[in-house]
């Protein structure tokens, strides 16, 4: 029986890609910054954001998408601290959010009254690096209970980031944890990563962090590293 | 989970290809992973493997190149010529 071939050449994440082109084009036009929050589960992702909902709520208008396995309860605890709609995107197994998700999502939000949307990954310090979602930038979040050598066994995250948050630094001194090995380390994988140090709890290092949305919501974009 | 959205969708592109009705035909599905794709070449080919051995296919493998580099694609889709209509 004859076999007959047909050439595809076609890249697997291509769908995804065109559309994350689409939404990225849709945030730049409006003047939008996106930033795409990764990390493992854990970290202190919705705790960064409830506060900083709380803290910069008012001053600036946050649109939050949040993705989880299962479960609303990211978006309903973010939700108490803004009087904005915020999107919840219940992944139902899958280990990471798509673009088609983002679109889907921003459909629910008026661009032209936003200054600035982030994303809330689902936790996973693997999968999410492979997607685009049409963000400005990934930050990732890792906090002080987690290993210093996270950078090294998750590089492809910390390749991707521009950013990274090393979060729940009030625990410092109960912790062996050593920051500058910690930050030596993922500069090994990414040399050009700027990091914030925050506690949601004391608000320790919280202004530095208010201060990068607030430039970038400012310009519209990204800020440069 | 990872691995497995990404074998369906060479699932997806295979049928955009070929057509719905004509998976059953489907031989080999050629596939380049790159080695800074992300993706765990084991668990994806398990993945793929498990997917087109299952309805709508029938006896279809993966052909699956490692490539340098960080693209995933699926390169080729070969179908036997059972129905002259197909």
């Amino acid at each position: 029986m004859a076999i007959r071939r047909i050439e595809v050449r076609e890249k697997v994440m291509a769908k995804n890609d065109e559309i994350a082109a689409e939404v990225r084009g849709a945030l730049a036009e409006a003047g939008v910054p996106c930033f795409n929050l990764v990390s493992s589960p854990g970290s202190g992702k919705t705790a960064l954001l409830e506060r900083t909902l709380q803290e910069l709520g008012d001053e600036l208008r946050i649109a939050v998408v949040t993705g989880d396995v299962q479960t609303e309860n990211d978006a309903e605890r973010l939700a108490r601290h803004t009087d904005r709609l915020v999107q919840a995107v219940v992944t139902n197994g899958a280990c990471h959010m798509d673009a088609r998700q983002i679109r889907t999502a921003l459909e629910q939000v008026d661009l032209a009254q936003t200054d600035l949307l982030i994303v809330e990954n689902v936790g996973n310090l693997v999968c999410p690096a492979s997607w685009d979602l049409g963000e400005t930038e990934k930050i990732v979040i890792f906090s002080v209970t987690e290993g210093e050598d996270k950078p090294l066994k998750y590089p492809r995250m910390f390749e991707r980031s521009t950013r990274a948050v090393l979060s729940k630094i009030d625990l410092l001194p109960y912790l062996p944890f050593d920051t500058d090995r910690a930050v030596e380390f993922a500069r090994q994988v990414n040399p050009e990563l700027e990091f914030f140090f925050t506690s949601s709890i004391s608000g320790e290092g919280l202004e530095d962090w208010y201060r990068f949305l607030r430039d970038a919501a400012r310009h519209g974009d990204g800020v440069p590293a | 989970m990872h691995e497995l959205s990404l074998a369906m969708d060479v699932c997806r592109i295979t049928e955009e290809n070929v057509g719905r009705s004509s998976l059953g035909l489907v031989r080999e599905v050629g596939v380049e992973v790159g080695d800074r794709s992300g993706v765990e070449f084991g668990t994806f080919e398990f993945c793929l493997d498990s997917l087109l051995s299952a309805p709508p296919f029938r006896d279809a493998r993966a052909c699956i190149q490692r490539t340098p580099g960080d693209e995933l694609r699926v390169t080729y889709v070969e179908v036997e010529d059972g129905d002259p209509e197909d």
